[in-house]
């Protein structure tokens, strides 16, 4: 689908990270990684550190301690939520819907509509398609958005392919009209005969969790996984981000009629540095317009790395004025979406520790 | 919150039934309830027959079986499907979404939007919401909503509340723009501090499925429940029900300057007999204008009850005539939604059955 | 294709001093998915191809991945 929304604009942005910070340096032995192979992998992939939640700590936990500095600030009151979409693979609940949960947890009126969505590292992405397409409701003041994924908890800690690359984080984005057009281009893509490329196979309904499924095991030397945990098939992976998100960074510029040096920014999913470089290089972006290092301080945090990604580097600058930027999220699906829009001033736009 | 849409309508309704049936009066020896009381329950509920999944059948099996059979009917073509969406509570994976499996499954074309929305017995209602939300944008031309759920997985069978409840099922509905000016008018409403009234404690990842989220635990009341079944707070339903549907479609009747009178049929969702004759009696709509027979046949299959009832008991009058129908849809969440609108003059409207 | 060159590139990748065409891929030590993925950065940034995932796995030596890399620059010199 490629469209064009008119009239909306995203008026704030807090991104929640986990306090605890853990450093790759303390953690390789736990990878079965001797210290060369460790310091090579540290190297090609740019690790350093990620935050991860406490065991008991959800999604919807560091999402709604986003929502609820956005209500302390005084840049929302809860009479102006209209609704609450709530993106992220890693939910509290099968049921009820995550996002009644927070609802109730924030003592909310009854004319909201809740939303659950279930999508990873397009959901900022998708989460703001919604957001956009749900005010055309004339009765809704003011959509929150909260993207948030603890994919940690869907790994094994000794997995060294994915543990050391994985954060977790939450957000919490204020979308609302604006008088002005303010045109948002959007290009958005889906093949799911590639999903195997990232998927949980066990877990839900198609294998349920039995104690078979949690058993877990050596998929190759520092790889243990189980059937309940994300399978990533990284060359697949490789493959998709280089020749599909290309052209449609392309389409996006050439619908929206940019150029690469019209564009301020491109705020891109961070899956990890090492492919992200490879894409830029790809794509001719220039790496000082191409942020990339959100996974070397606190992970690829699935669906909150662009929220992360927008408020780690450009909090300032967009609390003071406006930058023409171009968002591309890409990953489980598969699903590519890409988004070009002028992007600011932001009323706030924070990381804050949980 | 209310809303309006226009242009809008429903050209087709697909069910998607599984063939196997299960009947009360033999799975009732499983209760630690005397039969007698049982059957008592059978007479108030309208418990009867139900159509449950086998072991093994998913949301999207069911949904690509419904969608294979839109093609080759010649009901829908797949290079016109725009956006596609998937309504559940019991997808096939935490990841992918469950929308983007049926997409590889069915080869569409790339430029499809896939959603996949997690709502329970309010999401046919608010499902159609969200197509219509979508049928504004250019690009969407025609949008199919998927309803489907497996909850049968998640019953515990000695559980008498639950068990001999709950359905199966799959519905497809195509979406598309009305040359008609025809208004659809709408409501929504939303109360997470009363979530827990319909809840499946365990399994997902707030607390997950161990090999002790698995035992049954005597809950008080004779019945046996793991974490990881699903618990309905019943009395809690009941007053919910009761409480706020009545006002919530006076509320659309109003917005919409009609009467009761006007409607010729309250489309419900349905679930369980009883619920839906008090609802009838409180809003004094006659039984004969609020259709109360999909428990009995098929069970409560979540939020393709509407969808099922209209398919079952006007599925040839919609092809060819034109009616003026309030749907309503309620429960987890809790959520509840009703709409207004004209339904008719539809392409297809039937249940097909799954083996 | 220079095939010395494209071997002295793997010995890269593995961090090693040679890779000769004849050498099994699976037998180094280093040759684990992030050498697989710095294979096929290698092939698409340097060589300007695509190898695929199920095509990475089925190279043995290499020789294999040096052919595998030619054949396929020669399929889009002949594209029009």
């Amino acid at each position: 689908m490629k469209t064009i929304f008119k009239n909306r604009k995203i008026s704030s942005i807090v991104t929640v990270v986990p306090k605890e910070e853990f450093r790759f340096d303390d953690e390789y032995p736990a990878f079965k990684l001797t210290e060369g192979k460790a310091k090579r992998f540290k190297k090609m992939m740019s690790l350093d550190r990620h935050r991860i939640a406490p065991p008991d700590v959800c999604s919807s936990d560091l999402c709604l301690f986003g929502l609820q500095q956005l209500l302390d600030e005084g840049v929302l009151k809860k009479e102006e939520i209209g609704a609450l979409v709530f993106v992220s693979q890693t939910p509290d609940y099968f049921m009820p819907p995550t996002s009644n949960v927070i609802h109730g947890r924030l003592g909310l009126g009854q004319d909201v509509i809740c939303f659950d969505i279930n999508q990873g590292c397009t959901g900022f992405l998708l989460g703001l398609v919604q957001s956009f397409l749900l005010l055309e409701i004339s009765a809704l003041p003011k959509v929150v958005l909260l993207c948030g994924d603890t994919c940690s908890k869907q790994m094994d800690r000794c997995n060294r392919v994915s543990y050391p690359l994985t954060g977790d984080a939450g957000s919490a984005t204020v979308v609302e009209r604006c008088e002005i057009e303010n045109p948002i281009y959007a290009a958005m893509k889906n093949d799911g005969s590639r999903h195997k490329a990232i998927y949980v196979p066990a877990g839900a309904y198609r294998t349920p969790a039995t104690p078979e499924t949690l058993e877990v095991r050596e998929a190759e030397e520092g790889v243990p996984q189980s059937l309940q945990h994300i399978h990533m098939d990284g060359p697949a992976i490789f493959n998709f981000t280089m020749e599909d998100v290309p052209p449609q960074v392309e389409e996006i510029l050439s619908f929206s009629g940019d150029t690469r040096d019209s564009i301020d920014c491109f705020l891109f999913h961070q899956p990890n540095p090492f492919i992200l470089t490879q894409m830029a290089g790809k794509m001719r972006i220039p790496q000082a317009k191409l942020p990339n290092n959100i996974v070397s301080i606190f992970g690829n945090c699935s669906c909150a790395t662009i929220p992360l990604n927008i408020a780690f580097n450009f909090a300032e600058q967009l609390q003071q004025g406006s930058r023409r930027v171009c968002f591309s999220g890409f990953g489980v699906g598969l699903t590519w979406i890409t988004m070009v829009l002028d992007l600011g001033p932001l009323a706030v736009c924070s990381v804050v520790d949980y | 919150m209310n809303f309006t849409f226009r242009r809008k309508r429903i050209s087709g309704i697909l069910v998607v039934m599984p063939a196997n049936e299960r009947c009360f009066d033999e799975e009732m020896k499983n209760f630690n309830f005397p039969p007698a009381r049982s059957l008592k329950l059978k007479e108030v509920m309208g418990f009867d027959k139900r159509r449950i999944v086998t072991p093994g059948v998913c949301v999207s099996d069911l949904s690509v079986f419904g969608l294979q059979k839109l093609f080759e009917r010649g009901w829908l073509r797949r290079e016109d499907i725009d956006a596609l969406l998937l309504v559940t509570q019991t997808p096939d994976h935490f990841m992918p979404a469950t929308s983007c499996l049926v997409h590889g499954r069915l080869g569409l074309k790339h430029d499809v939007l896939c959603l996949d929305i997690n709502q329970g017995c309010a999401g046919f209602v608010i499902g159609l919401m969200q197509a219509f939300m979508l049928l504004e944008q250019e690009a969407v031309k025609k949008a199919v909503l998927i309803n489907a759920d497996v909850l049968s997985r998640k019953a515990s069978p000695k559980d008498r509340n639950i068990y001999p409840l709950i359905g199966d099922a799959a519905s497809i509905t195509v979406l598309e723009r009305d040359t008609q000016d025809s208004v659809i008018y709408g409501n929504v409403k939303a109360d997470g501090s009363r979530a827990e009234a319909l809840i499946i404690p365990a399994g997902a990842l707030r607390l997950p499925s161990t090999p002790e989220t698995a035992v049954l635990e005597d809950v008080g009341d004779r019945n046996l429940r793991a974490k990881d079944h699903v618990f309905m707070d019943g009395s809690a339903i009941f007053n919910f029900v009761q409480t706020e549907i009545p006002p919530l479609i006076e509320s659309l009747l109003k917005q919409a300057g009609v009467s009761v009178d006007s409607v010729d049929y309250f489309l419900c969702h349905q679930p369980n007999r009883f619920m839906l004759e008090k609802l009838a009696d409180k809003m004094k709509v006659p039984y004969a204008k609020m259709p109360n027979n999909v428990v009995e046949h098929f069970g409560n299959n979540g939020s393709v009850t509407i969808p099922t009832l209209i398919a079952f008991n006007l599925g040839e009058r919609l092809l060819k005539e034109s009616l003026h129908v309030c749907l309503a849809g309620f429960g987890g969440g809790l959520a509840w939604s009703s709409l207004l609108l004209k339904l008719g003059n539809m392409e297809f409207n039937s249940i097909v059955e799954y083996k | 294709m220079d095939k010395v060159e494209f071997c002295q590139k793997l010995a890269e990748i593995l961090d090693i001093e040679e890779v000769k065409l004849e050498d099994v891929l699976n037998e180094f030590e280093q040759w684990d998915s992030l050498a697989v993925l710095s294979a096929l950065a290698m092939a698409d940034a340097k060589y300007g191809v695509t190898i695929r995932a199920d095509e990475i796995r089925s190279v043995v030596t290499a020789g294999d991945l040096a052919n595998l890399v030619e054949e396929k620059q020669k399929q889009l010199a002949l594209k029009p």
